[in-house]
């Protein structure tokens, strides 16, 4: 059993987590981030990748919609590379109470969110595909980021200044001594190895899962009210700027054009366990019958996949404990020597991606006080490895890149244009032999075949790497493809049902994996 | 309307149980037209014929396990086709690829026993009826098979790794062939192969990464012009047996199977139209009287008192399931059969599980007539109650449907030429 010694230790590997830790290596702190599965698979990698304009709270929840508008410009400065700064609408449809759009434009000046109205013939020039029959459009500036680059690139940063980023390590338990949480112990899901962190404070966060956490840590009563939402990746971008309805926050509201799709989201629906992926044929249903409200021909375009996440929503005692969209976005720190005379051990939970930074400097702030040590933040200024440049990603770039090395360049994703070098590069830095890991570092896999083509040469690629035996590569094949099918099952209509029969036919047909030895 | 043209018969689908069908009516006397929105499903496949390859363990005596298929499944097409006419068919196809375009190219095997061939990632595939180059691939001896890049879409050492956990001595090489993009595709491969000049640089750098293996598998990629002479000249240069092994699509030796059909067809007098998708019917009580296609110069009409619809399943977009979860035959607009009832699961949890929704198609008689619709013949993936790619029977559905829609027109023409007036 290895032990590590750090001031730090945070638990969740997510873009608060990760924050957390690129935060606090900044000011100087050994850290040590421990996620339970792949960075960014929890609620971050699981959402439509909107960056708010704070439009969306301008009304709602004013102190959240403060936050965003002041996150927005910052992530835009440090984090340009996983930007995309497409723009956002705000749309008054014929659904819409006409009444919300004046106290939206009136929200916004209050909060200091940019917007300006422009007329429903100027957004359609610019957004054709839009339901001609808007009323009233305004302008803000909503962008997409691509959240598995912004929270890798959290994390290279914590790593190029010390910190160790320890993903697939679930905690098995909490250490305590007496009123003090003095670190955990980490188990490796992959080898089952064992690592025990002594760390000076410790962070939960563990987002939805951090009333779980501390409970290990003894403390029963943190409670997360989880609200599960669906979100459908739709083939090709049928919009270019994100457009949100202008409309009290309701389900299905929001179309996010992301690298070379669009994601419409989402729905709200209470769970108690945060590890609930259920999608429910009502709530596709649902889905799609918004995105026809915002984008006339909706149903007839292509869902490439649906997927759930969970929001980390805190109960607040003036909840009512069923609707969690209307619990405050905002997020929550929890001091536990305060709250719970619990030592050395702090919480953050609640919030938004958007301003997954202001969360990472109130909590290593409070880890500072905890340590009695003086060290600044400097996050606000600090561009992420990658955005040094502060130019922002725009769609054209992979095709640009490729386009520079046709010839001596192999594809191995036609859809996302991830090339052969690309491919062992990634699988050699993640030190992985997990296809879904690819996936979310490359977007290997994600466009419109769905793996269908890439797949196969990507395990034949991965084979070839460093000694892989046939069974492991066999089963990451296998794992990659039932991991895709349940994003693709409850989608499965029109073209994309012909495309997974034209995958079956590959799988099943021609190199009949269903017959391969694990 | 750009125009109208009249047939005994109008088969819609130009896969291999539309060309079947096809072939057989014009060879049996019948004016037929396949019309085709594009190639397809042999474009995409292995290019073997499939008759029963697993039910669901491995079948090793296709014929065996047809009658126990037949016995146990009363829906399934076979039911309806019989065993005899998929060995009937399976002769006829045997035949028509030997007299085909590709001088010397054969298909060999039958109900007999299943070939066991690798696939491109090693697993040994069951088929009944396989072009001769493939023939090799069945067997236990020293294997050496040979990646070629950059053709992406074969992985050598995984195949090798994969035969050898088999139980099959294998082990890969790579020799990269010249002169082609860094993305290559296996036609890419196959126009090289073809160059007699190439090949023989291939073989002779080859020859010095053989040790003593007994066989040597290669990328289905010998070739589309001279498939037999460039397979033989392999042989031949390396001094052993090679084989082909089948790439991810656009399939080689599909493509040759669909050259032996087409080359049939049009030998045997039928009319081969290409980019024309079948768009509308039009339906006298229960009669589909003529069809019209949607082409580059705009629409046709076909008129015919025969239907064969070929048109596929859901893969071609064929029959569709849309957003509202309502399937349909998008082409003729036919009834289907084996549609799960609302609330049913249309396709189940693991992915390699049996989809109950894979299993529809459009509904018909033991006639393969249409339900509904007494001139329109059904054949091929068109048909439920088959899971083609799971069961490994694709092909022999196909040719078995084909055989049998081309019996029914012609014996109805003849009893109706030979009735009293």
């Amino acid at each position: 059993m290895v032990t590590l010694r750090t001031d730090v230790l945070v638990i969740g590997g997510g873009a608060t987590g990760a924050g957390v830790a690129w935060d606090a290596a900044l000011r100087g702190l050994d850290v040590v981030l421990a996620e339970r599965k792949d960075l960014a698979e929890g609620t971050s990698g699981r959402f439509h990748g909107l960056v708010h304009s704070g439009g969306r709270y301008a009304v709602k929840d004013p102190r959240a919609a403060e936050e965003c508008v002041a996150e927005n410009r910052v992530l835009r400065n440090i984090a340009a590379d996983t930007l995309e700064d497409t723009g956002g609408f705000f749309v008054t449809t014929p659904w819409d109470d006409p009444v919300y759009a004046d106290r939206f434009a009136e929200g916004c000046l209050a909060t200091g969110v940019q917007c300006e109205e422009i007329s429903p013939a100027q957004a359609l020039r610019e957004e054709p595909r839009l339901n001609p029959d808007i009323s009233r459009v305004f302008r803000v500036p909503d962008a997409n980021v691509d959240v598995w680059k912004l929270v890798w690139a959290l994390a290279r940063g914590a790593a190029t200044r010390g910190a160790q980023v320890l993903p697939y390590h679930a905690v098995v338990a909490i250490d305590r001594e007496g009123d003090e949480v003095t670190g955990a112990r980490l188990r490796d899901a992959r080898t089952g190895e064992e690592t025990v962190v002594r760390a000076r404070v410790t962070v939960n966060a563990a987002g939805a899962w951090a009333g779980q956490l501390a409970a290990l840590a003894g403390i029963d009563d943190v409670r997360i009210l989880p609200g599960r939402g669906i979100m459908i990746a739709m083939n090709h971008r049928l919009v270019n700027t994100v457009v949100n309805r202008c409309q009290m926050p309701t389900d299905g509201d929001i179309i996010v054009p992301v690298r070379t799709v669009c994601v419409i989201g989402t729905t709200d629906q209470h769970t108690d366990d945060p590890d609930d992926h259920t999608v429910l044929e009502s709530e596709v249903d649902q889905m799609l019958d918004d995105g026809e409200k915002l984008v006339p021909g909706f149903r007839r375009a292509r869902a490439l996949r649906v997927w759930t996440g969970v929001r980390p929503l805190f109960e607040d005692v003036k909840a009512d404990g069923t609707l969690t969209r209307d619990v405050t976005r905002s997020h929550t720190l929890l001091d536990h020597s305060h709250r719970d005379g619990v030592g050395r051990f702090l919480t953050i939970t609640g919030g938004k991606l958007t301003t997954f930074r202001l969360m990472a400097e109130h909590t290593v702030d409070a880890v500072c006080r905890a340590l009695s040590e003086d060290r600044p933040c400097t996050t606000t200024a600090e561009p992420l490895p990658g955005s040094e440049e502060r130019r922002h990603y725009n769609l054209g770039e992979r095709l640009g890149r490729k386009e520079a090395r046709l010839a001596d360049e192999q594809l191995i994703c036609d859809c996302e244009m991830v090339s052969r070098s690309a491919l062992e590069d990634g699988i050699r830095r993640r030190a992985t032999t997990n296809l879904d890991d690819i996936r979310r570092l490359l977007r290997l896999g994600m466009g419109p075949c769905q793996g269908g083509f890439c797949m196969y040469r990507a395990t034949g690629v991965l084979h070839g790497l460093d000694g892989m035996t046939s069974q492991q590569a066999n089963g990451a094949l296998l794992d990659f493809l039932q991991e895709r099918w349940k994003g693709i099952r409850p989608v499965l209509y029109g073209d994309q049902l012909r495309q997974a029969r034209l995958d079956d036919w590959i799988f099943q047909g021609t190199l009949d994996v269903g017959h391969l030895s694990t | 309307m750009r125009g109208e043209l009249h047939f005994d018969v109008v088969v819609i689908g130009v896969g291999t149980a539309g060309l079947t069908a096809g072939t057989r009516l014009a060879e049996g006397g019948a004016r037929v037209c396949v019309v085709a929105k594009g190639v397809g499903s042999t474009h995409l496949a292995p290019g073997t014929i499939d008759v029963l390859g697993y039910g669901p363990d491995r079948v090793e005596q296709p014929a065996r396990a047809l009658q126990e298929l037949i016995a146990a499944q009363p829906e399934h097409p076979y039911s309806l086709l019989g065993a005899e006419r998929v060995e009937e068919a399976l002769e006829w196809f045997r035949a028509t690829a030997a007299g085909g375009p590709f001088e010397g190219y054969t298909y060999l095997g039958g109900l007999d026993r299943n070939h066991l061939l690798p696939t491109a990632v090693g697993v040994l595939r069951p088929s009944a009826l396989i072009p001769e180059t493939m023939a090799a691939g069945d067997g236990e001896s020293r294997v050496c098979v040979v990646g070629t890049p950059p053709l992406r879409d074969f992985h050598a050492s995984l195949c090798a790794a994969n035969l050898f956990q088999a139980g099959v001595p294998a082990r890969s090489v790579q020799l990269k062939v010249e002169g082609q993009r860094a993305d290559a595709n296996a036609l890419g491969l196959a126009r090289t192969f073809d160059d007699a000049q190439r090949r023989a640089a291939f073989c002779a750098d080859l020859s010095l990464h053989l040790r003593g293996e007994d066989r040597v598998g290669l990328p289905a990629v010998l070739g589309l012009d001279d498939p037999h002479g460039v397979w033989r000249d392999l042989e031949h240069r390396l001094g052993r047996p090679v084989f082909e092994i089948p790439t991810l699509p656009p399939s080689v030796p599909g493509m040759r199977l669909f050259e032996i059909l087409r080359s049939a067809f049009r030998r045997a007098g039928g009319r081969l139209v290409l980019g024309s998708e079948v768009v509308a019917a039009e339906r006298s009580d229960a009669r589909v009287t003529a069809v019209r296609a949607r082409a580059a110069g705009g629409e046709m009409r076909y008129v015919a008192p025969w239907i064969v619809l070929a048109s596929g399943g859901f893969a071609s977009g064929a029959i569709e399931l849309d957003s509202r979860w309502v399937t349909s035959d998008r082409v003729l607009g036919l009834p289907l059969h084996g549609v799960p009832e609302a609330g049913q699961p249309r396709f189940v949890e693991p992915y390699l599980g049996d989809h109950p929704m894979a299993r529809a198609g459009v509904a018909v008689d033991g006639e393969l007539r249409a339900e509904g619709c007494e001139n329109v013949l059904v054949v091929g993936a068109s048909l439920p109650g088959a899971e083609p790619w799971r069961e490994g029977s694709g092909e022999g559905i196909a040719l078995a449907s084909g055989f049998r829609a081309a019996e029914v027109v012609l014996s109805s023409e003849r009893a109706a030429a030979e009735a009293p007036a």
